[in-house]
C-alpha cells in the first residue's frame, strides 16, 4: 500500500520534472541529474562510484532534493553518467535503475526504508 | 558516603560538582563489534565525541535532557534520549557494503582521547601508506616507534621506543602477548602487513591486566576480523631486489552466528644482492608461508573465537652463493641460515550481560610452539619454546559507572630449550598471577586508573607491579596525561643478541642473570585545535625509564667478546618527543616531530651512552589523498643524528672503527591509484639510496678472529622500488 503511494509520488515527480541540460563551465561541463537516492548511504555510494568514473571531476548529491550535480570533462557525457548511475542501482532522470544492482543495495537505500513521507536526513 | 573513600592525592572529584549531564557509552554494530571513529553529537549542536578503538565515547551535554545522535559512515544514524550516569550501548545497523574505505583522510592516525594512557591509533588507511611488507614497515609513517637495523647479514629490523630496545615493548595481538621469547628478534617479520586492521601504540607502562612485561610501551595489533564477512582481498607485490609477495584475506559468514577469516601470506626472495661488493649478501634470501584461520561466534550473551596460526620462514644469507638448503657447517662459504616454524592455537570467550553493559567476564588463551634452527658461520643455534598463556578478566562497577574495576587471574607457562655451539640453556617459567585495576571516572574531564598485580614466578620469586595512569582535560580538546609504573621481563640473551652471533665474538656470561626491572614515569600534553579553519594537533611527551636491573650486553670491553652481566650502577633513558600535525585541507596533511633521547647505562663500571641510539632525530611526513582515495601520495623523511658505536680499540688498527656514526637521512615515498576493484601502488624505501659503507669488519676472513657484521646502524642494501596491486571484493 505504502509502496504504491511512493511509486505514484515518484512517478508524479518524474513527470513534473524535465531533464536538465548540461551547462558548459570553466573547467568542463556540469549536469544536474535527478536520482532515486534516499539517504547519506546512497550519497556515499554514488559519489564514491563516480569518483572512479572516467571523465568525472566531482559529484555532489543533495539528499533532500535527490539531485546529483556532476562536473565532468569531454571524456564522458551526461548520458553515460545516467547509465552509470542506473548501474549502481538508482534511477537517473528517465533512465531506470538496473534491478540487479538495486537489489544488491543495502536495505537503507531501498524504497520505503525511511518511510514514504520522510526522507532520511543526514545528521 | 562511599565516594569519600576516593580522595586520591590532591584530586577530589565528586559527581555532585558536575551538574552537567555526562553521557558515556559504547557504539557497536549489530554483531556487537565496537565501531572505531563513529560520531556522537548532541542534537543540533557540534558538541560531541568520536569513539575510540573499543567503540567507547563520553562527553558532557550542553543542555540537560538533550537528544543525542550517533552516526557512522555507511551506517544508519540513530537518535536517542541522553541519560546521564548510565552506560549507553548504541547499536547502529550496518551495511557491510560500506565497511571498506570509509575512513576519511586526515583521521588515519589519531590519539585515543578517552584512554587515560597515551595511546595513538594507526588505522588501516595509515597502514596502507607503507604497502610493504610486514609489521616492521608499519611504523614508517609514525613518529613514536623507531626502526633500527640489527646486523649486516640477517636483514632483520627491530623497533625502539623511548630510546630503548624493542624488547622492553610489549607486543600483543588482540591482547595476547606475541613477539616475545625466542621470536623477539625476527618476529616482526612474521606478521604480514596486509593482515593488519589497526595498531594501538601506547607509550609508557601499560595496563596491569596485560601482565608485567610492558616497560616502555605496548603495541596492540588487530587483525582483519571474521565478522566483516564476505570480503576478499588479494595483494600481489614485487620489488626491485626481486622479492615477491602474495597475500589473500578471505572473510565469510557461516551458519548460526559463526563467521570465519582465512589469512594467507607467502613471500619469496631468492636473489643475491651485494651492492657494496663485500662478497656478502646485503639482505638474506628468504621464503615464508604464513596462515591464520579463525572462527568467531557472536551470540547474545556469549562471544567466542578460536583460531590457528601456522608459520614457516627460511632465510639464507652470508657469503654469495650460500643457498637455502646448504649446510653451514661444511660449506666453504660463511653461511647464515635461519629456519623458524611456529604453531599457535588461540582463543577468547566473553560472557556479556546485555542488561548490564559494564559487566563482563572474559577468557583469553593461547598455546604456541616455536622451533628455530639457525647457523652462523660454523656455529649452530637451536631453540624451542613452548608457551601457554591464560588471562581471565572480570569487570564490573562499584555502585555506579563512576567507579569501574577489572580483576582477574593469569597464568603463564614458558618452556625454553636452547643450544648454542656446545652449551645448553634450559628454563621453565611457571607464573600464576593476580591483578586488580580500578578506574575512577567522575566526569568526562578526569580519569584515574590505578592497578596492582602480583605474579608468583617459580624461578625469580614474587613480582609486585603497581601502575597508575591519569588523564585530565585541562582545556577543551587539550589533554594532560601522567603515568607511572613498574615493569619486568626475563631476558633471553642468545636470541636478543642474534646480531652479535654474526661475528666471531665469544659469548661470556659472567653471572646468574636476573630479570630486568624498571620504573617508567612520564606524561604527555595533547591538544587538538582549529587554527584559521585548519585542524592542528600538538603532542608533547616526556618519559623517563630507570632500570633497577638490566642485562648489560657489553661489546665495549673487548672486541672479541660479548660480555653479559647484571646492571651494576645507573641505567636510564630520558625521552622527549614534540610533534605537530596540520591538516591543511581535506586532501593535504603534514606532520613533523623532533625526538630527543638521552640514554645511558653503566658498562664496565662506566656510565656511558647506549650504542646505536641517536640522541636527536627529526621526522617529517606529508600526505595527500583525493576524494575517496582515488589518488594517494605519501612521503616520509627521517633524520637520524650521530650514534655511538661500541669500542673497537683493541682490534688491529685497520679494523678499528670511529667511535661515532655520521648522521643520515632516509626518505620513503609511495603513490597509489584507486579503482572500483581495488588499487595499484608504487613506492620506494630509502629513496635517496643511503647506504652504510663497509658494514662488515674483515669481510675477507669470515672465519678469522676479527670478522664482525654486527656494527650496523643504517640500511645496508640501499634504495628499493616496489609496486603492487590490491584486488578487493566486498559482499
Amino acid at each position: 500500500m505504502r509502496l504504491s503511494i511512493l511509486f505514484i509520488a515518484l512517478f508524479g515527480m518524474l513527470s513534473a520534472y524535465s531533464q536538465s541540460e548540461p551547462i558548459k563551465t570553466a573547467d568542463g561541463f556540469e549536469v544536474k541529474i535527478l536520482t532515486s537516492a534516499v539517504c547519506e548511504m546512497c550519497k556515499y555510494t554514488i559519489e564514491k562510484d563516480l569518483a572512479f568514473e572516467k571523465g568525472v571531476k566531482s559529484s555532489d548529491l543533495d539528499v533532500d532534493s535527490k539531485i546529483l550535480t556532476v562536473v565532468y570533462s569531454k571524456r564522458t557525457d551526461a548520458d553515460k553518467l545516467r547509465k552509470r548511475i542506473s548501474e549502481i542501482g538508482y534511477h537517473a532522470d528517465e533512465v531506470n535503475r538496473v534491478k540487479k544492482a538495486y537489489d544488491a543495495l543495502p536495505t537503507c537505500c531501498q524504497d520505503g526504508a525511511h518511510g514514504s513521507d520522510m526522507p532520511h536526513k543526514p545528521q | 558516603m562511599k565516594k569519600l573513600i576516593f580522595i586520591i592525592g590532591l584530586f577530589y572529584f565528586s559527581p555532585n560538582l558536575y551538574s552537567q549531564t555526562v553521557v558515556r557509552g559504547i557504539i557497536v554494530d549489530v554483531n556487537d563489534e565496537p565501531l572505531l571513529g563513529a560520531t556522537i553529537l548532541e542534537l543540533n549542536t557540534q558538541n560531541g565525541a568520536v569513539t575510540d578503538t573499543n567503540g567507547r565515547f563520553q562527553f558532557t551535554l550542553q543542555n540537560i535532557n538533550s537528544s543525542i545522535v550517533a552516526s557512522y559512515t555507511g551506517f544508519l544514524s540513530d537518535t536517542l534520549e541522553a541519560r546521564s550516569n548510565t552506560h549507553l550501548t548504541i547499536t547502529l545497523k550496518e551495511d557491510s557494503k560500506a565497511l571498506e574505505g570509509v575512513v576519511v583522510s586526515g583521521s588515519a592516525t589519531f590519539m585515543d582521547n578517552l584512554e587515560p594512557k597515551h595511546v595513538e591509533i594507526i588505522t588501516s588507511s595509515e597502514l596502507s601508506k607503507a604497502a610493504c611488507c610486514n609489521l616492521s614497515e608499519s611504523f614508517e609513517t609514525n613518529a613514536s616507534v623507531d626502526i633500527s637495523y640489527t646486523d649486516a647479514v640477517s636483514g632483520a629490523k627491530s623497533i625502539q621506543m623511548l630510546g630503548l630496545d624493542g624488547r622492553y615493548v610489549q607486543i600483543n595481538r588482540e591482547n595476547i602477548p606475541v613477539i616475545r621469547g625466542l621470536t623477539q628478534r625476527y618476529g616482526l617479520g612474521y606478521i604480514p602487513g596486509t593482515w593488519l586492521q589497526s595498531i594501538d601504540v601506547g607509550k609508557g607502562s601499560g595496563s596491569v591486566v596485560n601482565g608485567y612485561e610492558s616497560m616502555t610501551g605496548q603495541l596492540n595489533i588487530e587483525f582483519i576480523k571474521p565478522e566483516t564477512g564476505g570480503n576478499l582481498l588479494v595483494n600481489g607485490y614485487a620489488n626491485s631486489f626481486g622479492r615477491t609477495e602474495l597475500n589473500t584475506n578471505i572473510t565469510f559468514d557461516l551458519k548460526n552466528k559463526w563467521s570465519s577469516a582465512v589469512l594467507f601470506h607467502a613471500n619469496l626472495f631468492a636473489n643475491e644482492i651485494d651492492n657494496n661488493n663485500d662478497g656478502f649478501m646485503d639482505i638474506p634470501k628468504g621464503r615464508q608461508l604464513n596462515f591464520l584461520n579463525r572462527y568467531k561466534y557472536n551470540g547474545e550473551r556469549i562471544k567466542s573465537q578460536i583460531g590457528i596460526h601456522l608459520m614457516h620462514d627460511d632465510k639464507a644469507g652470508g657469503q654469495l652463493g650460500f643457498d637455502f638448503d646448504d649446510n653451514f657447517k661444511t660449506s666453504t662459504q660463511y653461511g647464515f641460515s635461519n629456519s623458524t616454524t611456529r604453531l599457535e592455537l588461540f582463543g577468547k570467550t566473553g560472557v556479556l550481560f546485555p542488561e548490564k553493559p559494564y559487566q563482563g567476564i572474559g577468557f583469553i588463551y593461547s598455546g604456541s610452539y616455536t622451533d628455530i634452527n639457525a647457523g652462523f658461520g660454523r656455529n649452530a643455534y637451536q631453540g624451542t619454546e613452548k608457551t601457554f598463556y591464560l588471562n581471565a578478566i572480570y569487570q564490573n562497577i562499584i555502585g555506579n559507572t563512576y567507579h569501574q574495576y577489572k580483576t582477574g587471574v593469569s597464568f603463564l607457562l614458558d618452556d625454553f630449550d636452547e643450544t648454542y655451539i656446545d652449551s645448553t640453556f634450559q628454563r621453565q617459567e611457571i607464573v600464576p598471577g593476580l591483578f586488580y585495576e580500578y578506574s575512577y571516572l567522575p566526569s568526562t574531564k578526569f580519569t584515574l586508573v590505578a592497578g596492582l598485580r602480583a605474579d608468583f614466578h617459580n624461578i625469580y620469586g614474587t613480582f609486585f607491579t603497581p601502575r597508575i595512569h591519569m588523564k585530565y582535560e585541562v582545556a577543551k580538546n587539550t589533554f594532560l596525561r601522567l603515568a607511572a609504573g613498574k615493569g619486568r621481563r626475563v631476558g633471553n640473551p642468545l636470541v636478543e643478541n642474534t646480531n652479535v652471533l654474526v661475528s666471531n665474538r665469544k659469548f661470556n656470561v659472567l653471572e646468574d642473570l636476573k630479570p630486568e626491572q624498571s620504573w617508567n614515569i612520564g606524561g604527555s600534553l595533547n591538544s587538538e585545535l582549529q587554527l584559521s579553519g585548519k585542524k592542528v594537533n600538538f603532542i608533547g611527551d616526556y618519559f623517563y625509564t630507570n632500570f633497577q636491573n638490566q642485562l648489560i650486553y657489553d661489546m665495549d670491553q673487548d672486541a672479541n667478546q660479548l660480555i653479559i652481566y647484571n646492571l651494576d650502577g645507573q641505567s636510564f633513558a630520558h625521552s622527549l618527543q614534540l610533534e605537530a600535525k596540520v591538516q591543511l585541507n581535506e586532501a593535504f596533511g603534514i606532520k613533523g616531530a623532533y625526538k630527543y633521547y638521552n640514554v645511558k647505562t653503566t658498562i664496565n663500571n662506566q656510565l656511558m651512552p647506549v650504542p646505536y641510539i641517536s640522541r636527536d632525530r627529526f621526522f617529517l611526513n606529508a600526505s595527500y589523498a583525493s576524494n575517496y582515495d582515488k589518488w594517494e601520495a605519501d612521503a616520509t623523511l627521517q633524520w637520524y643524528g650521530s650514534k655511538r658505536l661500541p669500542n673497537t680499540q683493541n682490534n688491529p688498527e685497520k679494523f678499528q672503527l670511529s667511535t661515532k656514526t655520521p648522521d643520515f637521512v632516509l626518505v620513503n615515498a609511495q603513490i597509489s591509484r584507486g579503482f572500483r576493484w581495488g588499487n595499484i601502488y608504487l613506492g620506494s624505501e630509502n629513496l635517496l639510496n643511503f647506504k652504510q659503507a663497509n658494514p662488515i669488519i674483515d669481510a675477507e676472513n669470515p672465519f678469522g678472529n676479527n670478522f664482525d657484521a654486527s656494527f650496523v646502524w643504517a640500511p645496508v642494501a640501499g634504495r628499493v622500488v616496489y609496486a603492487g596491486l590490491k584486488y578487493k571484493i566486498q559482499k
